[in-house]
């Protein structure tokens, strides 16, 4: 079952660019990742998906309902965390937590202490003498706090230090086992490589690539590096499916896409001291994307 | 009722500092009608040697001024300034200060729809007007009484402070529907003021003026005139609809505006 399934969503601003004809599911129960760099469109889809702003054409649905028309009702079951949190500065943190508690008809008190517990949050302090990441934390427990079915994070971990971002990866990983869905949006891959079961990938406004994180690193990349006794020609590696060759003295070192057994045949040919054939991270992968499509 | 609350807790302060300074207002005025009483009748000869254009400017128009009830009439429009220059700021702050303040991702991300928010943010405003009327009906009460040697001024000031409750109520609605339409939260409460304003200049104007006269429908401040209301006239049923259906439609385009638009995020 498809928790969120977008439909050539579409979103300008007046002439800018928002989002270009994005589709995409997410499953339920699964951890989607949603990558892109600054500005690609992840906030907008997001945003789309909340009704705070409205699609220029196309359409999403949120547990097989539209997202616009039935805002008020699906959104008792999203936990929602912006890549920027604001919160009214003179309010107590825990003031917050029990007004954003008032809008979902359950007891959440209970629930506001186990998460503050779990990431070391003051309760008693002013909204405005907190620092970013204790505001983030503010709104990590904010999203989490109605035990939603679907979590959706806009760049949760920025401002957290990588203590707290274990903490919460933590935290969501309990959530997720206990049913929540979780669609998960960051331009830090590691993060996404860690967590997401399927990750799209968004590139000025579109899709590029929409694909399972195994897929991506197993089955079609290898990073290999080959060290020689001698000097070799330059381009004696660059056959088909090979991309980011690096050659510097005696080193080798490129992705490899394609038929594994025509590398390795090039491989023999030659002299060797050492060869590393190794999965790829993400990240790698990413920027070759980036420059194919530039 | 959660936003209700939360609202009318944040406009409280506002709304006793507001409060106070329209007591302090009345009783300072007042006070001074006490010494200008005692200087007997030569107070409105002095006032007939006046220029008409000078006691137009000053609102004061055609009012006995030896009367506690003459003289309230003229400090009635600066009540009435004050109070729609409160409302119209209301409006639009509470309104656009979700945007402002970025707090429209935490708050429109929950289970409530944008007219339930509207709604819950009319109503508190509604409350804090009405609590500064009242609070400016009693003390007008209290202190023209004081002064007024036995006549009877609550009927008076009954009318004239349920005027000014539908000036508020225009300038409020005026306040919520230039914060739902404008894209630029910031900008919001200084348009609101902006016309209160401008309509305001031109209610004196049409007094310096008789040859603006068919411009009185256009401000807000000419429906209501302190000299109709104390006088036999009372209100007229032209301004009365017309007050109705400007609070019908600023009422609904709030509603209409702000659901149809991109939240400024």
């Amino acid at each position: 079952m498809n928790v969120i399934e977008i439909n050539n969503l579409t979103k300008n601003y007046g002439k800018e660019r928002g989002i270009i004809d994005v589709s995409f599911n997410v499953e339920e129960k699964e951890i989607f990742g949603f990558i892109g760099p600054n500005g690609a469109g992840k906030s907008t889809t997001l945003r789309t998906l909340l009704a705070l702003i409205y699609p220029t054409s196309g359409s999403a649905k949120i547990f097989g309902k539209d997202c616009i028309k039935y805002g008020p009702e699906i959104k008792k079951e999203i936990g929602y965390l912006p890549s920027e949190v604001f919160y009214y500065d003179k309010m107590k943190v825990i003031d917050l937590l029990k007004y954003s508690a008032s809008f979902y008809k359950k007891d959440c008190s209970k629930r506001i202490s186990e998460l503050a517990d779990a990431m070391d949050l003051n309760l008693n302090k002013k909204i405005d003498d907190l620092s970013f990441g204790n505001k983030k934390k503010v709104g990590i427990v904010q999203g989490l706090l109605h035990e939603p079915k679907l979590i959706i994070l806009d760049e949760p971990t920025s401002g957290l230090d990588p203590l707290m971002q274990q903490k919460f990866f933590e935290l969501l990983q309990e959530e997720n086992k206990k049913g929540a869905t979780i669609l998960f949006s960051s331009h830090i891959l590691g993060e996404v490589q860690r967590m997401c079961n399927r990750v799209a990938i968004i590139k000025e406004g579109r899709i590029i690539q929409l694909e399972k994180i195994s897929a991506l690193q197993e089955n079609n990349y290898k990073k290999i590096r080959v060290q020689t006794t001698v000097k070799l020609d330059e381009n004696y590696f660059n056959i088909d499916g090979v991309s980011n060759l690096v050659v510097s003295q005696n080193m080798i070192s490129f992705l490899f896409k394609g038929n594994i057994n025509s590398i390795m045949k090039k491989i023999s040919e030659i002299e060797i001291i050492n060869v590393w054939v190794e999965e790829p991270d993400l990240e790698e992968i990413f920027l070759h994307f980036y420059e194919k499509g530039a | 009722m959660n936003v209700f609350k939360r609202e009318m807790r944040d406009n409280r302060k506002a709304l006793i500092i507001w409060s106070i300074g329209v007591i302090l207002m009345i009783a300072s005025s007042m006070g001074k009608y006490a010494g200008l009483s005692a200087s007997g009748q030569s107070i409105n000869d002095l006032l007939a040697e006046m220029p008409q254009s000078l006691k137009a400017v000053m609102g004061m128009g055609t009012f006995d001024l030896t009367t506690a009830i003459g003289y309230f009439g003229v400090l009635f429009i600066y009540l009435a300034m004050m109070a729609t220059i409160h409302s119209a700021m209301l409006g639009a702050n509470i309104i656009s200060k979700e945007e402002r303040d970025k707090t429209a991702e935490f708050l429109f991300s929950k289970p409530i729809s944008r007219n339930k928010i509207i709604s819950s943010k009319l109503l508190a405003s509604f409350v804090n007007i009405l609590i500064l009327n009242l609070v400016t009906f009693v003390s007008s009460i209290l202190m023209v009484e004081k002064y007024s040697k036995g006549e009877a001024v609550i009927g008076d000031i009954t009318r004239l402070m349920f005027g000014m409750f539908i000036l508020q109520l225009i300038f409020l609605f005026i306040g919520t529907v230039i914060a739902a339409v404008s894209k630029h939260p910031k900008t919001a409460p200084t348009l609101a003021t902006g016309i209160l304003l401008i309509t305001f200049m031109l209610s004196i104007g049409i007094d310096l003026n008789t040859g603006l006269e068919k411009l009185k429908y256009l401000t807000p401040f000419k429906y209501f005139d302190a000299k109709n209301l104390i006088s036999v006239r009372g209100f007229e049923p032209v301004y009365m609809i017309l007050s109705v259906l400007i609070i019908a439609v600023l009422l609904s385009a709030t509603y209409v505006f702000y659901k149809h638009r991109d939240l400024n995020v």
